[in-house]
């Protein structure tokens, strides 16, 4: 037979399931939140690493002009290689969904059928393509019509039409690892072909990329970029050039440094519900205490020492942490699973899907395990201090006894109905209790608006790099053509308020020791150029007198560190190397993109010998602010105009396209953060359901005295939910303010996580507005039960209550 | 290493022969604060219980009973002066160990009974034993038994407080107090809230009690009972008027 003590903590355990209920819930959502995160940051880490690896990815790829089969035979004899691959990449267009055509990036095997690095899993029919065949990659493959058996329409630069047969369709892990973090959400569809194909799309048959898996560490960069410097040495020996050269381990999936964002918000926000959950264990162990007064002076006058006391009610909060644990251990299991499916796509990785993670169940006990009890220790040890005689009182102190100068203030309100002034007064009764609630509710809202702000600044931020774009169309040919001849031309086209032709190259940095460093984006638009408009961090932005002037993105900074204006800067362009003057830093996209930089038109049409001539072109358009629809249907109209023409034009690309595609790969963060801050709302509102149910029960003798004196069940409940609607609106207030250091610490995060560096905040009315909404509907459910409670006491229970 | 000196006090009391004071108030004080500053409830109380005594107090309401009791049993904190129960003193006790001294010695009796609502009623009797650990966990339970038998209420011993009379609840109060087998009960008008003839089997028990050698220390405004003790303390406004043999 159970001693009396621990009986007692099962009734107080069995004896009111509601509060049981809300107590373990709130601890659970709180665990579930945390476990969840450790399960997806583990699972999602790991199939990540190990899913990527499992491709054999490159550890280096090198874009060269061309280089024979032989010459990669011989690389594969250079010390530390493993393995080299030749492959021919290139972009052409395909015609995508009603008219239009989207730039498809082609990647022909030039060794035969093998394809042992960068290796694609197939997902529906067969691979290898065959002669003047495709396979097509999934990710993308929503932005065509094609399906398996039909023929896909390519369209070569000087506008004739080819037709593959779609034979396949695969995955490919390595989308974006030739490129900076946001390389898969801006990389065009993907395709795949054999070498001979390549005559048919009049492409020369030599490779243009090597991709190269390294012979030791492939999980060691520096040990990478060493065997990568080995290569580039015996390419220079060999007198091939380089375009640019990426080095990557075997286990960084392009799209981890969104994941490793994510996590380190997530645990955050997460440990931010267990924080939460503290709080409303605080508020009920309080209430619990209080109507246990009686009963603790009891214990009290048979002998319960105060240690005793407290083991008592501590071991009734381990018994709510282990239900909640029973609870939270599953439910996280199963949130995450949703999640591993949703993600994987997203991400493009292949889920392994749900697993056994210890670490999770681990941190889910410890926390349940120590932050109910800490919690609950503050109630407890303050409840089990009274001197018997006041406990046996059932006054707890000056709590409920004296009116706060505040309640007292209150009654001079005049011109309210009697029940609405009723709930006015109620609300500030038990103020602990209600700071306790307002600050879960305001925390939970706060960060729900915080996410909205930060999606916006997010957006705005992108919107801003746009400005280095601003162009409505951007036209590329695949020869240059003299500028004034052609901008007649485009200006000819209906629509065309403006063009600009730029100069662009793709230059490489000069290390001291002579060795080309990394590739440089480097556009020259013209001196009196309307489509840049810059955000400058140090130094100044191009003028009109400057020679060979540069200004650099902030990713130069951050490579090399001490760089600034004035200093020089070795470039190789078109195979020249020269020393360019730095003038500036401008902010750009961060860790997302490479490095960029800006000179004058003059200087680089000058290094490449271009002059008068681009291959670039910038259109603007004549109306304003315009979709990304028209954008793309000048695009077409542009295109087909200057094809007719006999123009060689390669791209016609919306200029709000770059925007659509980085934001929604953003968009997976932020549907994140509204899961959790929803969560947190959650447990604000089991936080309120909680407060409501304790006011009822503290004031059930004046629930009867309003009853006996005429209050109808309505009146009755219709008192205890604008008490408890009220309580959401002051909360909502809170949150409105607490949003904005919530919304910067958020950007902040989010922003080093992804640009290396904060972005400018933005506040919208969207969070708040959408949140009124929300803390409306919630605080009126969480009232419901409590109101119904209320209204359902008959008279008889309210005198037997003691 | 308290609890063996107090243990040890405690058989000594029981050994101390009938007649020898087992209870001494010396000039005992207690002032509450009030709005109009301090109030005190005793002004300055002394006397002697002897073993085995059946002792009431009465008094007008507000004259200072239930604190005098509350004093006797440490359930108070004094103002000034000292209590002594057998080698103890009470006033010089902290928290916890009072309370465990009390739970060993000292049987409590409220008006209101006090029965913990969600225990059974055997429970409710163990649960003294259970806080000071005199018996084991087996032996608690037929004590507890035997107890509720004593008061007739064997047949009741699951039912919850809620499910019995007044009268009942305050017999099992009465066999609760009686569970660590104190020498001393202390009740606060144990019969206020029943009825005459309930009242007088309540009594009753307290009679047999007191055969039985324990020394009670009742609060009554019952003349009736007021008479039928070994002796008779009337309080007026904190102080004791007479200490008058029963008439
Ligand atoms: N906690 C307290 N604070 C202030 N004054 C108190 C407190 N408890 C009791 N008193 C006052 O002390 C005096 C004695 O109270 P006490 O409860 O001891 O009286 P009593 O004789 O037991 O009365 P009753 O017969 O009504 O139970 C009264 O005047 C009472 O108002
Ligand atoms: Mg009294």
């Amino acid at each position: 037979m159970m001693r009396p003590r621990w009986r007692k903590v099962l009734a107080d355990l069995t004896g009111n399931p509601v509060r049981t209920l809300l107590v373990v819930l709130s601890i659970a959502v709180g665990l579930m939140a945390v476990g969840m995160i450790i399960i997806l940051h583990h699972g999602i880490g790991e199939d990540m690493h190990q899913g990527y690896a499992a491709v054999n990815p490159a550890n280096i790829q090198i874009r060269v002009p061309a280089v024979e089969r032989d010459y990669i035979d011989h690389l594969k004899k250079l010390n530390g290689v493993r393995d080299v691959e030749g492959v021919r990449v290139f972009e052409l267009r395909i015609r995508a969904l009603g008219n239009q055509y989207k730039p498809i990036k082609i990647k022909a095997y030039t060794s035969g059928d093998r394809s042992v690095i960068n290796q694609v899993r197939l997902l529906e029919g067969r691979w290898p393509p065959k002669k003047n065949e495709i396979v097509l990659e999934a990710n993308r493959l929503g932005d065509t019509r094609y399906r398996l058996g039909e023929e896909v329409e390519i369209k070569l630069p000087n506008g004739d039409l080819r037709y593959l047969k779609l034979v396949g369709i695969v995955n490919d892990q390595t989308i974006g690892a030739d490129a900076g973090g946001a390389g898969f959400f801006l990389a065009p569809i993907q395709g795949y072909i054999l070498e001979d194909t390549l005559s048919f799309l009049n492409q020369p048959e030599e490779a243009n990329l090597l991709l190269v898996t390294v012979d030791g560490d492939a999980n060691d960069l520096t040990y990478i970029r060493e065997v990568a410097d080995r290569i580039l040495d015996d390419l220079d020996r060999n007198g091939i050039e380089t375009f640019g050269t990426v080095t990557r381990r075997s286990i960084d999936h392009p799209n981890a440094v969104y994941v490793d964002a994510m996590t380190a918000i997530l645990y955050l926000l997460g440990f931010l519900v267990i924080f939460l959950s503290g709080f409303l264990i605080i508020n009920t162990l309080s209430a619990l205490l209080n109507q246990q007064l009686v009963q603790i002076g009891v214990m009290k006058t048979f002998g319960a020492t105060r240690l005793q006391l407290i083991a008592i009610y501590l071991t009734l909060v381990v018994i709510f942490s282990l239900l909640g644990l029973i609870v939270s251990i599953p439910l996280a299991n199963l949130v995450a699973y949703f999640e591993f499916n949703a993600l994987a796509p997203k991400l493009n990785y292949i889920s392994r899907g749900l697993r056994f993670v210890p670490q999770s169940v681990l941190i889910q006990a410890v926390i349940a395990m120590i932050v109910p009890q800490m919690a609950a220790l503050i109630p407890v040890v303050r409840g089990t201090r009274l001197p018997i005689q006041q406990a046996l009182s059932g006054i707890s102190g000056s709590q409920e006894q004296q009116l706060s100068r505040f309640s007292v203030w209150l009654t001079r309100i005049r011109g309210l109905s009697r029940p609405a002034a009723i709930s006015l007064r109620n609300t500030f009764r038990q103020r602990v209790r209600l700071a306790l609630t307002l600050v879960t509710l305001a925390l939970g809202g706060a960060i729900f608006i915080g996410t909205f702000n930060m999606r916006a600044s997010l957006e705005n931020y992108i919107a801003r790099l746009a400005r280095y774009h601003i162009a409505d169309v951007n036209l590329s040919f695949t020869e240059p053509y003299r500028i004034d001849e052609l901008s007649r031309v485009i200006l000819g086209v209906p629509g065309v308020k403006a063009v600009e032709g730029w100069a662009t190259a793709l230059a490489q940095t000069v290390q001291p020791d002579g060795r080309s460093g990394e590739t440089v984006l480097v556009q020259g638009p013209p001196d009196d150029t309307v489509l840049v408009e810059p955000i400058m961090i140090k130094g100044r932005w191009l003028l009109p007198g400057d020679y060979r002037a540069v200004v650099l993105s902030e990713v130069f900074l951050e490579h090399y560190p001490g760089l600034k204006p004035g200093d020089r800067l070795r470039l190789k362009i078109a195979g020249k190397e020269q020393d360019w003057t730095i003038v500036g830093f401008y902010r750009f996209a961060g860790k997302n993109i490479g490095l960029t930089a800006f000179t004058r038109y003059e200087s680089l049409a000058e290094a490449t010998h271009t002059y008068n001539r681009s291959a670039d072109f910038r259109v603007v358009a004549e109306q304003n602010a315009m979709s990304l629809q028209d954008q793309e249907a000048l695009a077409e109209r542009l295109e087909q105009t200057l094809a007719d023409k006999g123009y060689k034009v390669q791209e016609a690309r919306a200029g709000k396209s770059l925007k659509q595609r980085t934001t929604s790969g953003l968009d997976t963060l932020t549907n994140f953060l509204l899961f959790l801050a929803m969560l947190m709302a959650i447990v604000g509102s089991i936080g309120l359901t909680g407060t409501m149910s304790l006011n009822v029960l503290e004031r059930t003798r004046e629930i009867g005295v309003m009853r006996t004196i005429g209050a109808s069940n309505r009146d009755i409940m219709r008192i205890v939910i604008t008490e408890g609607v009220l309580i959401g609106l002051i909360s909502w207030v809170i949150s409105v303010v607490a949003a904005l250091p919530v919304s910067q610490a958020l950007s902040r995060a989010i922003g080093e996580a992804i640009f290396g560096g904060a972005f400018p905040l933005e506040y919208v009315l969207t969070g708040p507005l959408i949140w009124f909404g929300v803390i409306l509907v919630f605080s009126t459910v969480a009232s419901i039960l409590p109101a119904r409670n209320a209204a359902r006491l008959t008279i008889r229970e309210i005198l037997a209550y003691e | 290493m308290f609890r063996n000196t107090e243990m040890s006090a405690s058989l000594q009391d029981r050994s101390e022969p009938r007649g020898e004071p087992v209870i001494r108030v010396k000039d005992v004080r207690k002032a509450y604060p009030t709005a109009g500053g301090l109030f005190y409830a005793l002004k300055g109380v002394s006397f002697e219980v002897k073993r085995g005594e059946f002792l009431a107090i009465t008094g007008k309401s507000g004259a200072g009973k239930t604190t005098l009791v509350n004093m006797v049993t440490g359930t108070d904190q004094l103002t000034a002066g000292e209590v002594w129960v057998g080698a103890v003193s009470v006033h010089q006790l902290d928290e916890d160990r009072r309370a465990r001294w009390r739970g060993e010695n000292v049987g409590v009796i409220y008006q209101s009974f006090h029965l913990m609502p969600m225990l059974t009623l055997l429970e409710n009797v163990m649960l003294p034993m259970d806080f000071c650990g005199l018996f084991h966990p087996r032996e608690s339970r037929e004590r507890a038994y035997e107890l509720l038998k004593q008061v007739e209420l064997a047949d009741h011993a699951y039912k919850l407080p809620s499910e019995i009379s007044g009268g009942q609840q305050q017999r099992v109060a009465i066999a609760r107090a009686l569970a660590n087998d104190p020498m001393i009960i202390v009740a606060d008008e144990p019969t206020g809230r029943l009825d005459t003839v309930t009242a007088g089997v309540i009594f009753e028990i307290f009679r047999k009690l007191a055969e039985q050698g324990k020394t009670i220390l009742m609060v009554t405004h019952d003349r009736q009972m007021a008479r039928r003790v070994d002796r008779l303390l009337t309080l007026h406004d904190g102080v004791l008027v007479d200490g008058n043999q029963p008439a």
